[in-house]
């Protein structure tokens, strides 16, 4: 697995660095310093794990997901912030308290290897079901897998992220998004909203040659009549 | 003692020195009889019965807490029935030993009888109240001591665990690095460790002990930190001795690297100035950062709030605190103490 850790002291990094020695499975692909540098890195080196430090000048860990379009697997390290993670929902997330213990490392990479099967010939560009996002709201935050998200909804600069019984906002605009996704999965509905085709539950025709899509977990989303042709056709495929 | 205790000696001593003293007064004008000194003891009697009575009543009535206003109408009327049931005590013991005359009916002897009375009844409740609110006024000052001391304990600035385990993480590092400085920063988390647990006992440090702390403190944070702190110490050799709260000028230091220095990708430096002036000790702490203005309350936390608190309630208003942004790029914590308390 190709590793990025990000940490701003040297000694934590190179201390961590020795503890996946043993680890021949993880292969260190660089070191960053705080989350710009980290969040240039993870765009060019597109590594599959990172290990990050929480509290860093300036951002956070936090902040780090917040700016990531998909969220490689995450491990935190942290001295002394269990309260800070104990804000995440879906326990889709490990974390290792410093100084790490070796044991800990071990069952943390053990987990991800169970995980690691999934990842195809990754590209770059879409991000496809399997991919998760990072979701924070307020003192609430989750992983998502998109596979899981049925719904995005466009509120002002905000996107509403629709999945189990949340809908929390991300900062972001559903264009760039909507280009990035991956069209056999997700569908532009209308210029509001953005659906997971694989929760469509049921399909009524509506004014001006639109569609009605209900989806399964209750939300009722117009399909403009432009659209409507092409929806019918994926649907149908 | 219990009050209960005090209540009946003062009662019982109180009214037996007055009716001793009634007789030996009465003994100086004319001959003593032995009639006299039974109606002395019974009067004696009557007079303890009778407070003892008006006690009842004040406590249940709940009287301790009236305002003058109130009480002291409600007093003088209690004392002015329990003077006439007196003086018809009085009266009816003269008539038992058949000495009733026509004079103890006069007006004049009947309201100087009644009146003297009520001066012993209104004595009897100055003393009673005087007691109360004493013991009041007493009670309230232990109560707010010891509420300052438990406030005081828990302001205590308490090591921060975030600290101690990045600390470790850095020395696990460094064993491999240089296990000479690995062993010395063990020997000065340790030091941190010792004085921080033994510190709870102690109200105040000598400013010597406290800087010695913050050396080991900022010795171990540049470890962690390495060229992003720099540390300069500018130490008035005269505040050596001057006493200060434990761990103080330590919770300074730590805001500074916290909201400071940490905050800083290149990092900056930390300087501790004392200056001493004729009886008053001035620390300064300064660190690279900024203000931000409007996030200073709930941001910059417990630590300084906390040493403000502090400050307040063991100076009162000799001691004070104040924290600036001196510069562009460099925040000024400082404190003025006084010599002594």
């Amino acid at each position: 697995m190709r590793t990025l850790i990000v940490d701003d002291e040297r000694l934590a990094r190179k201390e961590l660095m020795s503890l996946l020695e043993p680890h021949k499975k993880i292969e260190i692909i660089g070191e960053a310093t705080d989350v710009d540098d980290a969040f240039e890195k993870i765009n060019d080196l597109q590594p599959d794990l990172i290990f990050l430090d929480i509290q860093m000048p300036g951002k956070s860990g936090f902040d780090l997901l917040e700016m990531l379009d998909s969220v490689p697997k995450v491990i935190f390290t942290t001295a002394y912030d269990e309260f800070a993670l104990k804000a995440f929902e879906v326990n889709a997330l490990d974390y290792l308290l410093k100084p790490i213990q070796a044991e800990r490392l071990e069952e943390a990479i053990g987990k991800l290897h169970e995980a690691e099967i999934i990842s195809e010939e990754k590209s770059r560009k879409t991000l496809n079901k399997d991919d998760q996002v990072f979701v924070k709201d307020g003192d609430k935050c989750w992983f998502v897998k998109l596979a899981d998200v049925r719904l995005f909804e466009s509120d002002g600069n905000y996107i509403k992220v629709y999945f189990g019984g949340n809908r929390p906002m991300i900062h972001k605009s559903l264009n760039a998004l909507d280009e990035r996704l991956d069209e056999r999965t997700f569908f532009r509905a209308s210029r509001k909203h953005i659906i997971n085709l694989g929760w469509v539950e049921n399909i009524d025709t509506w004014f001006n040659g639109g569609l009605l899509v209900q989806l399964k977990g209750g939300e009722k989303i117009e399909v403009s009549r432009r659209q409507a042709a092409r929806f019918k056709e994926k649907m149908s495929l | 003692m219990n009050k209960r205790r005090i209540y009946w000696i003062s009662q019982l001593g109180g009214w037996s020195f007055y009716g001793i003293l009634q007789i030996f007064l009465y003994a100086t004008a004319q001959q003593l009889d032995i009639t006299h000194i039974l109606g002395e003891v019974l009067q004696v009697g009557f007079y303890i019965l009778s407070t003892h009575v008006l006690r009842n009543l004040v406590i249940k009535r709940g009287w301790l807490s009236y305002s003058w206003l109130k009480l002291i109408p409600r007093l003088l009327m209690s004392i002015l029935v329990l003077s006439l049931l007196n003086y018809s005590f009085l009266l009816s013991y003269s008539f038992v030993m058949d000495e009733l005359t026509g004079r103890d009916f006069l007006t004049f002897t009947v309201v100087l009888n009644v009146f003297g009375s009520m001066i012993i009844y209104f004595l009897w409740t100055l003393f009673y109240f005087t007691f109360h609110y004493f013991e009041n006024y007493n009670k309230s000052l232990k109560y707010e001591a010891a509420a300052n001391e438990i406030e005081l304990r828990n302001l205590r600035s308490q090591l921060n665990p975030h600290f101690i385990f990045n600390a470790l993480n850095s020395i696990r590092a460094l064993v491999d690095e240089d296990p000479v400085k690995s062993k010395k920063a063990i020997t000065q988390l340790s030091n941190i460790l010792r004085n921080s647990l033994t510190v709870d006992r102690q109200r105040l440090v000598t400013f010597q002990e406290e800087l010695e702390t913050v050396k080991d403190y900022l010795a171990l944070e540049t470890i962690r930190y390495e060229e992003r702190l720099k540390t300069k110490f500018d130490i008035d050799s005269k505040s050596v001795d001057f006493l200060i709260p434990p761990l103080m000028l330590q919770t300074l230091v730590e805001n500074g690297i916290k909201h400071g220095i940490a905050t800083l990708k290149k990092g900056g430096t930390i300087t501790v100035t004392t200056v001493t002036r004729e009886k008053e000790l001035c620390i300064q702490v300064r660190n690279a950062g900024q203000l931000v203005q409007g996030k200073t309350n709930s941001e910059e936390g417990f630590g300084l709030s906390n040493t403000r608190k502090r400050l307040e309630l063991i100076y009162g208003d000799q001691a004070s605190f104040r924290i600036v942004n001196e510069n562009k790029n460099t925040v000024l914590t400082e404190i003025l103490l006084p010599r002594s308390l």
